[in-house]
């Protein structure tokens, strides 16, 4: 149900073709969460993966082949997860606006996304130092352990904005 | 990367908004007070995640909660059933904040019965 008395640009969404198809028809809503939960498990699969090599487990591995193998997977998964959020959003975008767990988990997806583009311009650009068979960096050991958090916050708060 | 960066952008936006009670769950409901309507279907909405009918009965308007529209169509109730100025009864509880809502355990139209939960 759209409620009463929303913002103006969050009613405006809801009203639009692709939010009334959500809420009203039989299986596009179910269909578009299992395709937004495919993609966040890729993503947060490999972030966490790769955080896993980071605190030292399978040091074996070279860092800089992992991250060639995931982080392109990481990215081409936003394709499934920001379409299929943004439609799940567009069918109640007054109620998600005001969910005090919706609200946390952007955030916490923002911080997320600055810790992975901290790493990345700071420890990352020395990993030619720690690749292969040494313990990384503090730095680097810290952006992962972060990361771990983050993500299932992320992952946390998306379950629970259902029930709030 | 910089696409999860743009949803950033949409956190200014979101905070600020007045908060709007969602409705999912049972554990918003208390379940030891079971209510029984018996009224008139004044709105019916076969919506994702969860159907709902304002239901008058004498003197109120409930906003009763049903079940996922694909579930309803599974046991029995297809969008044509749940009309409005049908008769139906709803067997639930009521919500422990929002007065007026309930979430209907079970509702009843036109003699046939069917399990929500």
């Amino acid at each position: 149900m759209t409620p009463a008395g929303g913002v103006g640009w969050l009613t405006s969404l809801e009203s639009t073709a692709a939010a009334t198809a959500m809420r009203q028809s039989l299986w596009l809503y179910p269909i578009v969460e299992i395709l937004h939960i495919i993609g966040f498990v890729v993503l947060v699969g490999s972030a966490a993966m790769f955080d896993l090599r980071l605190l030292g487990l399978s040091r074996q591995l070279p860092v800089t082949g992992m991250e060639r193998h995931l982080l392109p997977w990481a990215r081409a998964s936003a394709l499934l997860i920001v379409p299929t959020g943004g439609l799940m959003f567009v069918a109640h975008a007054t109620e998600f606006a005001g969910n005090p767990a919706f609200r946390l988990k952007l955030i916490l997806l923002v911080a997320a996304a600055l810790n992975a583009a901290a790493f990345h311009f700071r420890p990352f650009r020395q990993v030619a130092e720690w690749d292969q068979g040494a313990r990384a960096p503090l730095a680097a050991r810290f952006a992962a352990g972060l990361s771990l958090v983050l993500w299932t916050g992320v992952i946390a708060c998306g379950r629970l904005l259902a029930y709030f | 990367m910089r696409m999860i960066a743009a949803i950033a952008l949409l956190v200014p936006a979101a905070v600020g908004v007045v908060p709007v009670g969602a409705h999912h769950g049972w554990s918003g409901y208390d379940s030891s007070k079971e209510l029984t309507l018996t009224g008139t279907i004044k709105e019916a909405g076969y919506e994702h995640p969860h159907g709902h009918v304002r239901l008058e009965v004498p003197g109120k308007v409930w906003l009763v909660v049903l079940a996922p529209p694909t579930r309803m169509e599974n046991r029995g109730l297809p969008a044509a059933k749940l009309r409005v100025g049908a008769r139906a009864t709803v067997v639930g509880y009521p919500h422990r904040s929002v007065e007026d809502e309930m979430r209907a355990e079970r509702i009843t139209i036109e003699g046939a019965t069917v399990e929500l939960r």
